[in-house]
């Protein structure tokens, strides 16, 4: 075989080169914006330095903040537990059209609270 | 100089990775369409293995989007350092694939009705690719790197880690080895009358 002849060979194998696919495209730039988001978010600041008087609690109350999902999730819980006394005090008017469209009429605001009343019958 | 597939041209690879490195997400568009064709074709004529390839041009390009911050002009050009860690990907796949004793998936014929030229090119290619496949893996990618992606020596040189002179020599043994196995092949690739 000649050196032409194999040139001709170098020539199909560069024509018939493969062409990246649309998924691979997107999936690089997937892999391009993730790796500037990254970089964009700082860096946490480093903890400080705990005193060992009430260490255990706080990694404690670190690990439930963290199995809650982090402070935007206390967030939700905290307003949630606001509105939740809020309407165990006030008791709003316009609830009874609440529990009644979501629960039919057959249970009342006072159903949904847990009852301690069949612990303290004398029996 | 390689035409690039976007229309942006004049920016060089290097001022790209550095704009992206300021999370412009434009030059990362035009890098990714600049250089995955060129990644990827490396590595599947490397590896023999289109699917394995897309993986290998995927990571190394995910290697250049890591280090785009700490890139520092003037040391490389973008393309040979993309080239030799997806030349570095393609050495540990192959040894990987060495020692679980698997052979590479042939590529699935394609089907589609076309001109005779086409199917001879195609013909061509694949019987190139055989070829390739049972080159040593050293010779294997200088010849890809100088008769396909049409790289200059030096370049070479400074992708495989090697001098210049032992570029030529694998590219010349390669040669060599290619000839005298595709010589029995010249019939069927059309090469008797050319």
């Amino acid at each position: 075989m000649t050196d032409a002849e194999l040139d001709s060979l170098f020539e199909a194998a560069r024509v018939s080169a493969p062409d990246p696919s649309a998924a691979l495209l997107a999936r690089i730039m997937d892999d391009a914006m993730a790796q500037a988001g990254a970089r964009a978010v700082p860096d946490p600041a480093p903890a400080p330095q705990r005193r060992p008087g009430g260490s255990v609690r706080r990694r404690l109350l670190a690990c439930v903040l963290a199995g809650l999902g982090g402070w935007p999730s206390m967030a939700g819980l905290a307003t949630a537990g606001v509105v939740g006394i809020w309407i165990g005090y006030a008791d709003p008017v316009g609830l009874d059209a609440v529990t009644t469209a979501m629960l039919g009429g057959g249970y009342g605001p006072a159903d949904l609270a847990p009852s301690l009343d069949t612990f303290l019958q004398e029996g | 100089m390689d035409m690039a597939l976007d229309a942006s041209g004049e920016e060089t690879d290097e001022d790209l990775l550095a704009a992206y490195g300021q999370g412009d997400a434009r030059a990362a568009r035009i890098l990714t369409l600049r250089l995955t064709p060129r990644v990827l074709s490396f590595a599947a004529r490397l590896l023999g293995d289109a699917a394995e390839a897309e993986d290998v041009a995927q990571e190394a390009m995910l290697r250049l989007w890591r280090m785009a911050p700490d890139w520092r002009t003037g040391e490389a050009k973008v393309s040979t350092w993309l080239f030799r860690v997806a030349s570095n990907l393609c050495t540990d796949r192959l040894r990987r694939r060495r020692s679980q004793g698997l052979d590479s998936v042939p590529e699935p014929e394609d089907d589609t009705p076309g001109a005779e030229a086409r199917l001879l090119t195609e013909a061509r290619a694949r019987a190139l690719q055989e070829a390739l496949d049972g080159l040593p893996e050293r010779q294997r990618q200088a010849v890809i790197l100088r008769h396909l992606e049409g790289l200059a020596n030096p370049e070479i040189a400074e992708i495989m880690e090697i001098s210049t002179e032992a570029v030529e020599s694998l590219t010349a043994r390669g040669k060599r080895a290619l000839k005298a196995g595709l010589t029995a092949r010249r019939g069927e690739l059309g090469l008797h009358d050319d």
